[in-house]
């Protein structure tokens, strides 16, 4: 039997070191697989662009664009007789009937557009993996009655609630946001995590962890949760889809109370009358398109996150 | 002279990989004869599979057949377009799939999948006359007939297995191929299985090529074996003259790698290194890395497949080992 | 009938020939399941309806005082009304008999619309919506499912991507604004079909006394069902046959109902056919909307599923088996791959409600959306909480609906 050399040196690195550096390692080769998919790509491309949007209409508006006649909620331009007006030198997508210029409009929403994508994800996330992580875990009655809640919530479709709710209640975007967000979270999302969770509460880490005294809390929140979060984080993409989709609808329909969006520019153009018409297609087509454009965005990044994830998808 | 049922004749074939062509299968020849059942043994990956694929012309898109004959009783195959293909398909020669779980689509019957290679290839037959001939394959193989009517799943591995055999031996092929066939079953079922075959085979006096890893179960079943390493053939002879005179370098480690039971104890021999790179094989002879014979004519030149007397074919510049 | 739970096997030969018993036990177990589902279908709309009666409840205000908005009228006689209309009594009782009466068919008086019952708004407009939700849902998924398996089974070329771009695009596009691009195409730009709207009022004008819309329309369903009923009849009886017999048989089982359903239009309902020709004018855009939305996931899905499922190795076996390239497709594959995208169905069902509601609203088509959507506009509580019971159970339905189909498609399921 061979010895050990005694001159063998023992290094020392902490633990967090150690963490971070294989966290570095797999975020380095899903990002190799995400990268080989192109749609990916363009998802993600398409949400920096709307990132720089968003970004740039501050920098606008302090610089650029006096506040009077640009701001998006208040604006007017006295200088042009009639309003709508087409796109011109002064406003690149031309004003909407009240006078407004369109492209800041446009610029302004963007950010509620991702708070509202962000907050929503977040908390249907949260929720989610709270309720598939423990239904799973604890099984029994805790699993009966949080399904049976799961079932209400898959029962009605989104777009029918949040109407009805618009009509209960005073719905601004944070509303929206946590209202999209607990549906999101209590609904179909709840299901796949729980499935994830009942993969992982089998595997051999988690009864030894158990063996060796973990809690109950611990084994959930420090054990089970870091495995499912790669699937949360996929769902979250099409949550963010969702949200912004959802909101828009109800700005179309009126039935929110939200100062500037994408959909509430819609609104204004069927409420002045200027849908249908050809002319004025600023009004329209700019809004409908970034909605179309962000929430396929995001919906894009999922699906290439879904071969991340799911490797069985990859193409080989 | 026995007739030939099968005929390979320098079969080559390559799959196209993104970093280039990989030479599963290159310049085999062998043959195979009316009722006869032989052997094919190697490692992971030398390309025992890749024959079985091309005899049936089974191949993915990004496979290819470059060179080589396949004549299935005395027609080469190998020119023939997919559609022309599928009526020597199952009828001529069929095939028993590696992991048969899944070899069954979980959505139909046993019966029905059984039925409609019959219908597709023998339609002359009336549905009494197909329904008696799958009861009597059931009990061929050793299943009840009265569970034909089942799904896949409701089957056990070992059923199942035994109803992939049974749908192999449907349409009366005059050749079957058994790729591995009880590799995961357990060695009880596998026993009772391979002893099936085996009556089977001489009872329908069926050539068979039997594909596997494990050269025991090849000693039980083939007359001859085929030794095949990195896409070659490297040696092929009557199973006794294989186990007792082995004459490749690599067929001589394949033999003592297994530890017998009687005789005295003795260390078992490996062999060093792994198995090539099928990207970048070996220049000259494929095993000469490997092999404790080799001299410089192994590294320039690969060796001619010819018999070194009483039928017994080997590719060896050192044929037993000598110098 | 018992031989609809396994694949069709020649003609002469009887199913469960051998083993009776076994099936008798397989269609008790559906019964059992059909049972459980529905007990648990009823659990949770009971459940709904308690959240959204308390909800609804938790509003100020009540008819009471929409009745005495009048500033003239004394306060007493607000009390006395409450009263009268039992709404000073508990929550929790007022609950129960709000359950009562929705289960013998009664759910208050809408407020918008006063003073109809919400029960008789809802079932006038619930036909219209059904008409929409089912024929875009069958015609999107068989779309779905043709195009998808035959787009994965060709691998590569244009076709491919540029298919994948059009399914994404219909997946992703902003709903409202897709209807509004369709009404522009087709109504305004080819001028081929009418903007919007059920029917056009001008044409109604001279309509004979009695005539009402809603006959007609339900006229027409009835027809559609009758020779829908014959297709799909001739075609199961024809699947046992030959090949040669069956295609004939499909032939006679499509030719046969449209032969009635052009008879019946044009020579029996004279009087009425060009007002049931305006209705159908009207019915095209909203369906072809809302099919093309629910197509696009549909195709995507099926096509993912595809690829995956011609990686098993059941296909392989297929293909040795010597069967032609379609077989190999179409039976085995494509039939696994089904598998998950009806699964998928379950989730799309709410999306195909949702995009029915923005559809009718876009179009004016005054369907159960677009009445849920007014509802809520004028905060109509009675008509809008009625609307979006029955569309939760419209929703249940389907989930069933899908849930027992799958049973059917998949034997795994069924012989556990």
């Amino acid at each position: 039997m061979s010895t050990l050399s005694s001159s063998a040196e023992i290094i020392y690195v902490p633990l967090w070191r150690v963490r971070l550096r294989l966290f570095w390692r797999s975020v380095k080769t899903n990002w190799a697989t995400f990268t080989e998919n192109p749609i990916g790509l363009l998802g993600l491309g398409l949400i920096i662009f709307f990132g720089l949007f968003a970004l740039a209409h501050p920098i606008l508006m302090n610089t650029a664009w006096e506040r009077k006649v640009y701001d998006p909620v208040n604006g007017f331009d006295i200088e042009i007789p009639f309003h709508p007006s087409p796109p011109s030198a002064k406003h690149l997508l031309g004003t909407d009937p009240m006078g407004r210029d369109v492209l800041s409009q446009l610029m302004f929403s963007t950010r509620f557009e991702f708070a509202l994508g962000m907050i929503s994800a977040l908390v249907t996330v949260l929720i989610a993996t709270t309720i598939g992580a423990v239904s799973a875990y604890y099984g029994g009655v805790i699993d009966v009655i949080l399904m049976r809640v799961v079932d209400l919530v898959i029962m009605v479709p989104f777009l029918p609630i949040l109407i009805v709710m618009s009509a209960l209640m005073h719905v601004g975007m944070l509303e929206l946001a946590l209202v999209i967000g607990i549906l999101s979270g209590f609904g179909g999302t709840a299901i796949v995590i729980k499935s994830q969770a009942l993969t992982v509460k089998v595997k051999p880490y988690i009864e030894a962890a158990r063996i060796s005294g973990g809690g109950d809390f611990h084994i959930i929140f420090t054990h089970m949760v870091p495995n499912l979060l790669p699937i949360a984080l996929l769902y979250m993409m099409f949550v963010v889809t969702s949200a912004i989709f959802s909101e828009a609808v109800l700005s179309f329909f009126g039935l929110t109370e939200i100062d500037m969006s994408w959909g509430l520019m819609i609104n204004t153009t069927q409420v002045f009358g200027y849908l249908m018409r050809f002319d004025t297609w600023y009004l329209l087509i700019p809004a409908s398109l970034a909605i179309t454009l962000l929430c396929a965005a995001f919906y894009l990044v999922g699906r290439a996150l879904d071969e991340v994830v799911n490797p069985r998808l990859r193409e080989r | 002279m026995t007739e030939k049922v099968l005929a390979v004749n320098d079969l080559t074939m390559h799959y196209m990989t993104r970093k280039g062509p990989v030479f599963a299968v290159d310049g085999v020849t062998f043959h195979v004869d009316r009722g006869e059942a032989i052997g094919l043994v190697g490692e992971s990956g030398c390309g025992k599979t890749s024959i079985a694929i091309s005899l049936l012309k089974l191949l993915p898109n990004n496979a290819k057949i470059l060179n080589g004959e396949i004549r299935i009783n005395d027609t080469d195959v190998v020119p023939l377009t997919d559609n022309e293909m599928n009526k020597y398909r199952w009828k001529d020669i069929s095939m028993v799939f590696q992991a048969a779980m899944n070899s069954m689509n979980p959505v139909y019957t046993v019966e029905e999948q059984i039925l409609e290679a019959m219908r597709e290839h023998m339609p002359q037959l009336s549905d009494k006359e197909m329904d008696e001939k799958i009861d009597h394959l059931f009990t061929l193989v050793g299943l009840d007939p009265t569970l034909k009517d089942q799904y896949p799943h409701q089957y056990s591995g070992g059923m199942r297995q035994r109803a992939v055999i049974a749908m192999a031996l449907s349409c009366d092929p005059d050749i079957i191929i058994a790729d591995e066939p009880t590799t995961a079953l357990d060695v009880i079922v596998q026993d009772a299985i391979l002893k099936r075959v085996r009556e089977i085979q001489e009872k329908l006096n069926m050539a068979m090529i039997y594909i596997s890893h494990d050269i025991a179960v090849i000693a039980e079943v083939s007359k001859r074996v085929g030794v095949m390493y990195a896409g070659k053939l490297v040696e092929m002879a009557s199973t006794e003259a294989i186990f007792h005179r082995p004459v490749h370098p690599y067929t001589m480690a394949l033999m003592s790698s297994f530890p017998s039971i009687v005789g005295e104890k003795a260390d078992l021999v490996t062999l060093a290194g792994e198995p090539p790179d099928l990207l970048n094989p070996p220049s000259g002879c494929r095993f000469h890395p490997r092999c404790p014979y080799a001299t410089e004519i192994c590294h320039e030149q690969e060796p001619e497949f010819r018999d070194h007397g009483a039928d017994h074919f080997a590719a060896c510049w050192h044929p037993g080992g000598e110098k | 009938m018992v031989c609809v739970f396994r694949t069709p096997l020649r003609i002469g030969e009887g199913c469960g020939v051998q083993s009776t018993q076994k099936f008798e036990g397989d269609n008790k177990n559906m019964w059992k399941f059909l049972g459980k589902r529905l007990l648990q279908m009823f659990i949770t709309l009971l459940m709904f309806q308690t959240v959204t009666y308390f909800l609804m409840d938790a509003q100020p205000g009540d008819i009471a005082d929409l009745l005495t908005m009048n500033p003239d009228i004394p306060p007493a006689e607000r009390d006395r009304i409450r009263q009268d209309l039992g709404l000073d009594r508990p929550p929790v009782e007022r609950f129960f008999k709000y359950v009562g009466n929705f289960y013998r068919g009664d759910m208050g008086v809408s407020f918008s619309q006063f003073p109809r019952p919400v029960t008789e708004i809802i079932f006038e407009r619930l036909p219209r919506t059904l008409v929409l939700f089912l024929t875009a849902s069958v015609i999107s998924f068989w779309a779905g499912y043709v195009s998808g398996k035959v787009l994965a089974w060709k691998r590569g070329g244009a076709l491919e991507y540029s298919s994948t771009l059009v399914g994404v695009i219909l997946y992703t596009v902003f709903t409202p604004w897709f209807a509004l691009m369709m009404i522009w195409l087709f109504a305004v730009y080819l001028d081929w079909l009418p903007p919007g709207k059920f029917l056009d009022p001008i044409i109604w004008l001279d309509a004979p006394e009695g005539l009402h819309a809603n006959n007609v329309f339900l006229r027409m369903i009835w027809s559609a069902l009758i020779a829908s009923g014959v297709l799909v009849a001739g075609l199961v009886f024809t699947a046992r046959l030959s090949t040669q017999l069956r295609r004939l048989g499909r032939w006679i089982s499509f030719i046969v109902p449209m032969i009635g359903l052009f008879v019946y239009w044009r020579f029996v309902a004279v009087g009425f056919n060009s007002y049931a020709w305006d209705i159908l004018q009207h019915l095209v855009l909203p369906v072809l909307t809302v099919t093309l939305i629910a197509y696009g996931g549909t195709m995507l899905l099926m096509r993912t599923s595809m690829l995956e499922t011609l990686r098993e190795d059941y296909i392989l076996t297929a293909r040795a088996k010597g069967l032609s390239e379609k077989v190999v497709r179409d039976k085995h594959a494509a039939r696994n791959a089904l598998l998950p995208v009806w699964t998928g169905l379950v989730f799309s069902i709410g999306g195909s409600v949702s995009g029915g509601i923005i559809t009718e609203t876009v179009f004016s088509w005054p369907g159960l959306g677009l009445t849920l959507l007014t509802a809520a506009q004028v905060e109509d509580i009675p008509l809008a909480m009625g609307a979006l019971t029955i569309t939760g159970l419209l929703t249940l339905v389907s989930h069933l609906v899908a849930d027992v189909g799958y049973a059917f498609l998949d034997p795994r399921i069924r012989y556990n």
